[in-house]
């Protein structure tokens, strides 16, 4: 059993390097990152408890709103996307990204206190 | 048809009877002295006409003479205006009151008096012209002052003129057509506001009702017919007028006299005003219930019947009297009522006034209080062991002596006391209110009181027991001086004995400490401000290790954007590209420096401005890129 999984995880690995473009693997790296920086966020809160409560919550909304935003990149700038996407350019997604970007980072600096 | 007719009668009479149980009596009316400020207050100095109208028919009313008639006379000729009719009619009122006082007026004044009474006139020049006139003792004619008066009525409808009006029909002849105007006292009596069923009045105030009433018995007398006013009518509209004991103005103390002396002296109505001398209380030394009855002036009724209709005990609903006429003495009405012997407490007196068809609010409800003393019997202290082997010892004790023995009670006995409460004259058993036993610690100042109950044979029976009352005492051993507390309003001696003293051994004592009383008004100990503590935090250790731990995974993201390859050779370093990514990062450091320093407004301020210029810069940019980007795939 256990080893069709590690066949099964090796297999989607290969093929994720092979079929996914230099970019979208920037992206993806990209997207780990945010995600254990909100993993050990939670971590931290469930160990040691949610004081301050208002710095916990702009944390890892950030991380989650990041997260999202670099999911939404990801999609639009997808050339097997494209056909969704025809009005928006690779350069106009990454423009709303930033944008969004800097709406999220304002309020989360807001809430941290 | 007969059936109907008795039902009908029945119930009238029924009605009749219920009125007459409720029938309301003044609990407002001037006493001696109210009266003799009302006379006070009329007899000042005058200071013009007006006043020296008010104070000397005023003082009429109230049956005295003004102090020096001569001096009023020459004043009142002195300042007698003939062109004015106000001046007039002050004058001749005033005059007319004062024996010996005439005054003359040429014929034009008398001219001029006439011409007064017309419909362009006010009531008030008409009813001070006809006054005049009349007073003066000359003629006038009274079908064109009704015809006047009628049309004035119309036209100023308001409550001062129709009294006024009415006032001046009192003045015409008995031959005049007076029927219209005598029906304006019904519809001004309508206009008369109830409050609370006590008080009947205008809301143009108290001159105004007493003028009314002065006026509606004035012009009722003149033409002898009864006034539409009901009994109980009349007596708000005395508790109204009544109600007030000093006068703002002389006005107002001249309607009030005016308004007294209609109705202690017309042929209808003569409302009745029963009080007790004092309070209403006999007893053996003082036996006469004494009653004043007296008119609105307080001027008693020398020739009427006052009578008890009935004399009920309150507790027992015993008639103690009935149909007992009361003797009248100096202008007070008497009874001997500890003459039927009645026992003490309080009784429910009916009193009615007769003698005079006019009487009004003449059966009047007394409550009259019989007090007695009260003497102490067979009071006999007793220690009487619990388990009852050793008999009682019984000590008597008379009032007011003391004891000359103390009595020792420890925990295995039990202290008693027994004794009889009687009527002092009559030997009657008593049952006071207040029957209390006070026991006092004279070293500690504690007291303890308890209540001394009766039997079924009104025997009062008081028991100590030493061990079960140990709580009340604090288990405090000592000399207590016993007292018997007797008290009850109808007592006339009540009683604080000091019987005698007993000693009290508790039990299980604690050290004796003087009893601490209860002092609340020292200061009491000082509350400390608590402020809000701050939170628990955790070790910095802790802060810092996770700190750390959450920044690594950036150090995780470079390491492998460096393994994919990912690179900034293609970076233009145009213009629009350097100024995009300073802008951007300046974003960056606003960020920071709102968390540090900043508050949201400024931010919002220098977002604007940096994210303008980043956003220009970055739209060149990206423009530039996908310009390159299009042509390299188009290619």
């Amino acid at each position: 059993m256990s080893s069709s999984v590690i066949s099964v995880i090796s297999r989607f690995l290969e093929e994720y390097n092979s079929s996914t473009s230099t970019k979208l693997k920037v992206v993806d790296a990209y997207l780990l990152y945010i995600l254990l920086t909100g993993a050990l966020q939670f971590l931290y809160c469930l160990l040691v408890g949610t004081f301050p409560f208002n710095s916990f919550l702009s944390g890892f909304i950030s991380c989650v709103g990041s997260f999202i935003l670099a999911v939404c990149l990801r999609i639009q700038i997808n050339p097997q996307n494209k056909a969704e996407f025809l009005s928006t350019s690779p350069e106009r997604a990454f423009a709303d990204f930033l944008f969004a970007h800097t709406v999220l980072h304002l309020v989360a600096i807001n809430f941290v206190g | 048809k007969s059936q109907h007719g008795s039902s009908g009668l029945v119930s009238l009479l029924v009605f009749v009877l219920a009125l007459e149980a409720q029938a309301l009596t003044p609990s407002h009316y001037l006493v001696a002295s109210d009266v003799d400020r009302l006379q006070a207050v009329l007899s000042q100095p005058f200071t013009d006409l007006k006043s020296a109208y008010f104070s000397v028919v005023g003082l009429s009313k109230l049956g005295v003479s003004v102090a020096d008639s001569n001096d009023a006379c020459s004043f009142i000729k002195a300042n007698v205006d003939s062109s004015s009719i106000e001046a007039l009619f002050y004058a001749a009122e005033a005059s007319q009151a004062i024996s010996s006082c005439e005054i003359h007026v040429s014929n034009e004044t008398r001219d001029s008096l006439h011409a007064a009474v017309s419909e362009d006139s006010t009531v008030s020049q008409i009813h001070q012209a006809v006054s005049a006139l009349s007073s003066l003792g000359l003629p006038l004619a009274s079908q064109e002052v009704v015809s006047a008066l009628k049309a004035r009525i119309s036209k100023e409808d308001n409550v001062v003129a129709i009294t006024l009006a009415l006032q001046t029909a009192s003045r015409l002849s008995q031959q005049a057509e007076l029927g219209e105007i005598l029906e304006e006292i019904e519809d001004l009596a309508a206009r008369l506001d109830d409050l609370g069923g006590v008080y009947l009045q205008f809301e143009e105030g108290l001159e105004a009702t007493a003028l009314f009433v002065s006026a509606a018995y004035a012009l009722s007398d003149h033409v002898d017919m009864e006034p539409p006013l009901k009994e109980d009518q009349v007596i708000q509209l005395v508790n109204s007028i009544f109600s007030k004991k000093s006068w703002d103005s002389l006005s107002e103390a001249f309607s009030v006299a005016s308004a007294a002396a209609a109705l202690s002296n017309n042929r209808f109505h003569k409302p009745v005003v029963v009080s007790a001398v004092g309070p209403a209380t006999v007893s053996h030394s003082h036996p006469l219930l004494q009653l004043h009855v007296t008119d609105v002036l307080c001027q008693p009724l020398s020739s009427a019947n006052v009578l008890v209709e009935s004399a009920t005990s309150v507790a027992s609903k015993a008639a103690i009297l009935s149909q007992t006429p009361f003797t009248l003495r100096d202008g007070i009405f008497e009874l001997n009522f500890m003459a039927s012997k009645p026992a003490s407490g309080y009784y429910q007196f009916s009193v009615a006034v007769t003698g005079d068809s006019r009487l009004v609010a003449n059966h009047v409800e007394l409550k009259v209080k019989v007090s007695t003393k009260v003497a102490i019997n067979n009071m006999d202290l007793s220690v009487v062991d619990k388990d009852q082997s050793i008999g009682t010892k019984t000590t008597r004790v008379e009032y007011p002596n003391k004891g000359k023995a103390s009595f020792i009670a420890d925990s295995h006995q039990n202290f008693a006391m027994t004794f009889q409460l009687v009527d002092e004259t009559t030997g009657v058993e008593l049952t006071p209110h207040q029957t209390f036993v006070r026991l006092h610690n004279q070293k500690t100042g504690q007291e303890v009181v308890f209540v001394a109950e009766p039997d079924s044979k009104n025997l009062y029976k008081f028991e100590l027991d030493t061990a079960e009352r140990k709580t009340e005492f604090d288990s405090i051993s000592g000399t207590y001086a016993l007292y018997l507390m007797v008290g009850d309003a109808t007592l006339e001696n009540p009683v604080l004995w000091n019987v005698a003293d007993v000693v009290l051994k508790f039990p299980d004592e604690e050290a004796p400490s003087t009893v601490q009383s209860k002092n609340l008004y020292v200061p009491k100990p000082e509350i400390q401000h608590l402020f809000r503590e701050p939170e628990k935090r955790p070790p910095t250790v802790l802060s810092n290790t996770f700190t750390a731990l959450v920044l690594s995974p950036f150090l995780l993201l470079l390491i492998l954007w460096f393994k994919l390859g990912a690179n900034i050779s293609n970076f233009s370093f145009s213009p629009s590209s350097v100024l995009f990514h300073v802008g951007h990062a300046a974003m960056l450091g606003l960020m920071y420096v709102y968390w540090t320093h900043l508050n949201m407004f400024q931010t919002l301020k220098y977002l604007a401005i940096i994210g303008s210029l980043t956003f220009l810069a970055g739209n060149r940019m990206l423009a530039q890129k996908a310009v390159k980007r299009y042509s390299l795939h188009h290619l």
